[in-house]
């Protein structure tokens, strides 16, 4: 009895959270799946079901659906491991006992704070072809003008040095986080049986930060395919989808092109795809890294 | 839903009109109005200027002169946002009465049974010559079935501008722009300069193709006598050699006579190249009037496009819509509202506020107006080429045809397809998309 | 194995004085163990013999080598840390391996040298786990393993076995002394436990807010400590320490006529007793009051009050007496200890 009714208190208390959880994350992804199924309603068409149409679309007759995943696949390739190791470069960097520290971190970190329009603002700056920053630089060597932005072999790799440099930072202070939370002590012991710093670092901090790295890891690849703001600030996509990635296109069929119906198809890839990771971090991360 | 809202909107008023009646009986004051319309009206801001307090006086000013109608201005963002919300209202069973939204998306206001024809709410012989007094230019986005579904308000076509400075130390009569394609290329080279290493430091000309390329790119079209669509929205002719050629004359610029920027052109920066000295010759839209006569620290000049089998450009901006979900009373007074924003006087004050082209003749008639050409007379260009204006591209499924078409505008211009091909792709495309609508 | 001697070092932390001008010498092969409240140093002094800090002065000689400016590596010595310093990462084997693999010594000697430390420490059965699946105690001995292991000439600990429970850190004491015998290593030990230091060393060095405050025997600083410090310092229950005035017939504790030491004079003297060396006397003797009796089974506690000054004495057995009784106290002439009251320095009784 007594224990039903603490069973009881206990739902009671959980039901707000599971609310807005149902609400607001499982019933969207659950009608995404079901009107993934149905043509997109018209004032003046109403809804087919049209079964796997969308999801043959997408494979057979959508060579841009085809253009963005691969765009998206590159651009976790690149920015995933590019970030985590400069990451954690610059946290091994800060961590030491460098002289005006504070401000070193500080600058590190102030692309993470920054908001994602200004940064894109600034570095629109940066790329700009003609007066542009990277340009005045490449001018001054007597290397041509390059357009940033605007040719297909560029777009997204400037897209990517952006991602870099903003995650980069936030990635850091996870690493400066658990640099700091390792006891000096260990590398005090490790130089007294004759490790050189190096040898400390290899041998010692890298293991010691194998779980930091993984959860930044799953965060960076969750990151990397929900990325939208980057591309609307910069690129809008272009030029012709060398830039789109997987969000923005559900983003503009959804909310451009209204067509809702095959915008819910294109959310179910990405919720798979998303699904996917957190699984395999679930069994990888809890089953392998864990010391404490 | 709308039942409910209207029905809880009505009873408010109701109540409200209740208690004031009580209220004036014991103070014994006016008797209150229980007859009151309110509007909303949502609208964009897509150029410089303190556009929110200019809309808000405007639905000051008409609720002054009509007792009874009250308008509520809601600015909602870019062009692109205010149609989000429109569309999200109206899926929501609640959109406003009346918007401002690009013309080219009233195929798509249309497909989703959102919006009145005119036609539709017009009754007098007053009100229907008031239809007829626009440019037809401007009407033409508006036409679907042989019915006005939209009124032109803020329109714009994109013109020629030119450094005239420039021109002189390049030898050229600082006084005559280009009028044909052919001189277009020869002036841009004249214009053209590099630095010792080969470098460009200014080019001739510079027609962005960033975001939005098709629209500038349309005006090439029309130069070489085709054009982009059929009125009916359900065809669209991106591969003939009319399209084709004036493809390969935009990329040509480039890569074949190196006047002008190779890739993508920002349309945002153009300007800013512009002042800069980057570029001597731009194409943009008239819009950026006041922003160039603002910032231009050279002498200027603004032309039609040049010709080629003849003048041509497209329209642009944004049109009224009045949405079906409006009763009877409120669409009355919509219309209303309407006929007055776009009244001669009124036109003719929110083209001096904010630079967009009057919408109708007489609207240049205006005393105002004549004041404003005789300062400026650079405003008259845009009046002037609109007799040789078409409708800009717009189908069913707008958005994504116009993406196929700057996709493969962009493809070409970035070298990844040849002209042919880039718009033999887009049209195969965009032929499917629009199939359903055939 | 090294004979290790520290001759006028010190450091400093910015205006902190940490370590000033501290002298003592560890002989080779013997325990020496650095005993001092909290915040007296003794960790400093013991990472700069590490070479984990640099001096701010002074010399350090290993066998008669001056390793004062070398790096911890080059001066052969292991380390044991109050917290262990284990890899979390690394297992058992590979911890107590580390200095080995990190020196390339070769596998097999490396495979036979940690069979022996292992055996040694009975850590056989625990190879294989990580830091985190073993106890306090087998963490403890892991960590004396790996510094075993290295063969190093000198060992220091910095306050081992602070971590144990009591019971515990009583046997390993006993191990730690007994492994250090065996195997002839020279110990530098650290510990603010006077019980652990006079049960293991061989040489105590006590220190003071940084300086040095007596060196020697436990025996010595217990039989005569050199200072009122040291004196308080060392002895479970400490020497009773009472303040003397000059009397009629000669020194008088504080605050009343009980003369202690006729026809000397008693002022700016302190007098030591060590609550054991004091007896319940059956007639005569100092007259003194019962203030409290602690039975403690073998023997009890009473704190007695002279005066102004307080006492304890410890007498075997129950004793059947109430407080605020009067009784008398006697102590032999040896067991008397005076000190300079202003200097805090001994005195010889004369
Ligand atoms: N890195 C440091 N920076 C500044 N002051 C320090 C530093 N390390 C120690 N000190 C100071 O030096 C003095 C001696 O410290 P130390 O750690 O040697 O004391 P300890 O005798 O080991 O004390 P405990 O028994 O509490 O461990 C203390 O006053 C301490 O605050
Ligand atoms: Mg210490």
């Amino acid at each position: 009895m007594e224990r039903s009714i603490q069973a009881i208190y206990g739902w009671l208390l959980a039901l707000p959270a599971c609310l807005l959880l149902a609400a607001f994350t499982h019933w969207p992804a659950l009608a995404s799946f079901l009107d993934s199924f149905w043509s997109t309603p018209k004032g003046r068409r109403p809804s087919q079901f049209v079964g796997l149409d969308h999801y043959r679309r997408m494979l057979v007759d959508d060579p841009i659906f085809l253009q963005v995943i691969w765009n998206n696949l590159l651009y976790a390739l690149i920015t995933v491991p590019t970030s985590i190791l400069l990451a954690l470069a610059m946290a091994l960097l800060v961590n030491e006992r460098i002289r005006a520290r504070g401000l070193v971190r500080l600058a590190y970190f102030t692309p993470t704070v920054l908001p994602m329009v200004a940064a894109a603002n600034i570095w629109l700056f940066f790329y700009t072809p003609g007066y542009g920053l990277l340009n005045q630089i490449l001018t001054a060597f007597g290397l041509p003008d390059t357009n940033f932005l605007g040719s297909r072999d560029t777009a997204l790799w400037s897209v990517m040095v952006v991602t870099i440099w903003k995650e980069a930072g936030f990635f850091m202070i996870f690493y400066l986080a658990a640099l700091q939370a390792i006891p000096p002590v260990l590398e005090e012991a490790a130089r007294l049986e004759g490790a050189s710093h190096f040898v400390y670092l290899r041998r010692v901090a890298l293991p010691l930060l194998m779980p930091t790295t993984l959860f930044v890891l799953v965060n960076a690849l969750i990151g990397a395919f929900r990325v939208v703001d980057h591309v609307v600030a910069m690129t809008q996509g272009g030029p012709d989808n060398a830039s789109a990635l997987l969000l923005f296109y559900i983003y503009e069929t959804a909310f451009r092109f209204w067509d809702t119906g095959y915008a819910a198809a294109l959310t179910v890839v990405l919720l798979l795809v998303l699904g996917s990771i957190s699984v395999a971090q679930v069994r990888f991360l809890d089953r392998r890294i864990h010391y404490r | 839903m709308r039942v409910t809202r209207r029905g809880f909107t009505a009873l408010g008023a109701a109540a409200i009109g209740g208690a004031t009646a009580i209220g004036g009986t014991v103070l014994g004051g006016r008797p209150a109005r229980s007859t009151e319309v309110k509007l909303t009206f949502y609208y964009p801001i897509a150029v410089g200027g303190p556009i929110t307090k200019i809309v808000d006086g405007y639905a000051k000013r008409y609720s002054e002169l009509n007792p009874g109608v009250v308008i509520e201005p809601v600015y909602t963002g870019s062009y692109q946002d205010t149609m989000t919300k429109t569309l999200t209202a109206l899926k929501g069973g609640n959109p406003p009465h009346l918007a401002v939204l690009l013309a080219v998306d009233t195929f798509t206001l249309y497909d989703e049974d959102a919006i009145v024809p005119f036609d539709e709410l017009v009754s007098s012989e007053a009100d229907r010559a008031w239809m007829r007094s626009f440019y037809p230019a401007f009407l033409e986005n508006g036409a679907i079935d042989g019915k006005t579904w939209g009124i032109p308000f803020q329109r714009s076509t994109p013109v020629l501008y030119w450094n005239k400075q420039a021109f002189v130390e390049a030898g050229l009569d600082p006084e005559r722009p280009p009028a044909t394609w052919d001189e277009q290329v020869e002036f841009a080279k004249k214009l053209t300069k590099r630095d010792a290493a080969g470098n460009v430091t200014q080019y001739g000309i510079q027609i962005p193709s960033s975001g939005f390329p098709y629209w500038l790119f349309h005006g090439l079209v029309i130069q070489n006598g085709g054009h982009l669509m059929n009125e009916a929205g359900n065809e669209v002719y991106f591969d003939t050699p009319e399209v084709i050629e004036a493809l390969q004359y935009q990329v040509d610029l480039a890569r074949k006579h190196g006047v002008m920027a190779p890739g993508i052109i920002e349309w945002g920066t153009t300007p800013k190249d512009f002042f800069e000295r980057r570029t001597a010759m731009m194409w943009t839209t008239t819009g950026n009037l006041t922003n160039v006569r603002n910032n231009a620290p050279f002498p200027f000049g603004v032309a039609m496009l040049p010709a080629r089998k003849r003048r041509g450009a497209p329209t642009g901006g944004g049109n009224l819509f009045i949405f079906k979900r409006a009763n009877e009373a409120e669409r009355k007074a919509a219309l209303g509202f309407v006929r007055w924003l776009t009244s001669p006087e009124m036109a003719a004050d929110w083209c001096i506020a904010t630079g967009y082209v009057a919408t109708s003749p007489a609207a240049w008639e205006t005393e105002a107006m004549r004041k404003y050409v005789a300062e400026f007379p650079p405003a008259t260009v845009a009046r002037d080429q609109l007799q040789y204006a078409k409708a800009e591209l717009s189908t069913h499924e707008n958005q994504r045809v116009t993406k196929v078409f700057n996709d493969g505008l962009q493809a070409a211009l970035t070298l990844a397809k040849t002209p042919a091909q880039a718009m033999k792709d887009a049209q195969a495309e965009a032929t499917r998309i629009l199939a359903p609508y055939r | 194995m090294p004979e290790v001697r520290i001759e006028r070092l010190a450091k400093r932390f910015g205006t902190t004085v940490a370590v000033d001008e501290v002298s003592f010498t560890v002989e080779n092969g013997s325990l020496a163990v650095l005993l001092g409240p909290s915040g007296c140093g003794k960790s400093t002094t013991l990472r700069l013999v590490a070479g984990l800090e640099t001096a701010s002065g002074g010399r350090i000689l290993v066998d008669g080598r001056d390793v004062t400016g070398l790096p911890p590596p080059a001066r052969g010595l292991a380390m044991v840390f109050q917290s262990y310093a284990l890899f979390p990462h690394l297992d058992v084997a590979r911890n107590i391996t580390f200095g080995l693999e990190v020196r390339r010594v070769p596998k097999a000697e490396r495979a036979a040298r940690l069979r022996e430390a292992a055996a040694l420490l009975g850590l056989e059965g625990l190879l294989h786990r990580k830091p985190s699946e073993l106890s306090g105690g087998q963490q403890q001995r892991v960590a004396l393993a790996r510094a075993i292991v290295a063969q190093a000439r000198l060992c220091l600990m910095d306050e081992p076995l602070s971590n144990l429970d009591a019971k515990l850190r009583q046997e390993m004491r006993k191990e730690i002394r007994e492994l250090q015998r065996r195997l002839g290593m020279t110990m530098l030990y650290v510990t603010h436990d006077q019980v652990e230091a006079m049960t293991m060393a061989d040489r105590i060095v006590l220190l003071k807010d940084g300086r040095v405050e007596q060196v020697g025997t436990p025996a010595e600083l217990y039989a005569k400590p050199a200072t009122l410090f040291a004196a308080a310092f060392l002895g479970t229950p400490p020497m009773s320490l009472l303040a003397l005035e000059d009397g009629p017939e000669g020194a008088v504790v504080a605050g009343s006529d009980v003369c202690v030491l006729p026809g000397r004079p008693g002022r700016g003297r302190v007098l030591g007793l060590r609550p054991e060396s004091v007896r319940l006397a059956r007639e005569g003797g100092h007259r003194a009051v019962i203030e409290s009796v602690e039975f403690l089974g073998a023997d009890s506690h009473l704190a007695c009050r002279i005066g102004r000054e307080r006492l304890l004495v410890r007498a075997s057995g129950h004793l059947d007496l109430s407080t605020g009784a009067e009784i008398g106290l006697a102590w032999p002439e040896s067991a008397v200890h005076l000190f300079d009251a202003g200097s805090g320095r001994r005195l010889e009784v004369v």
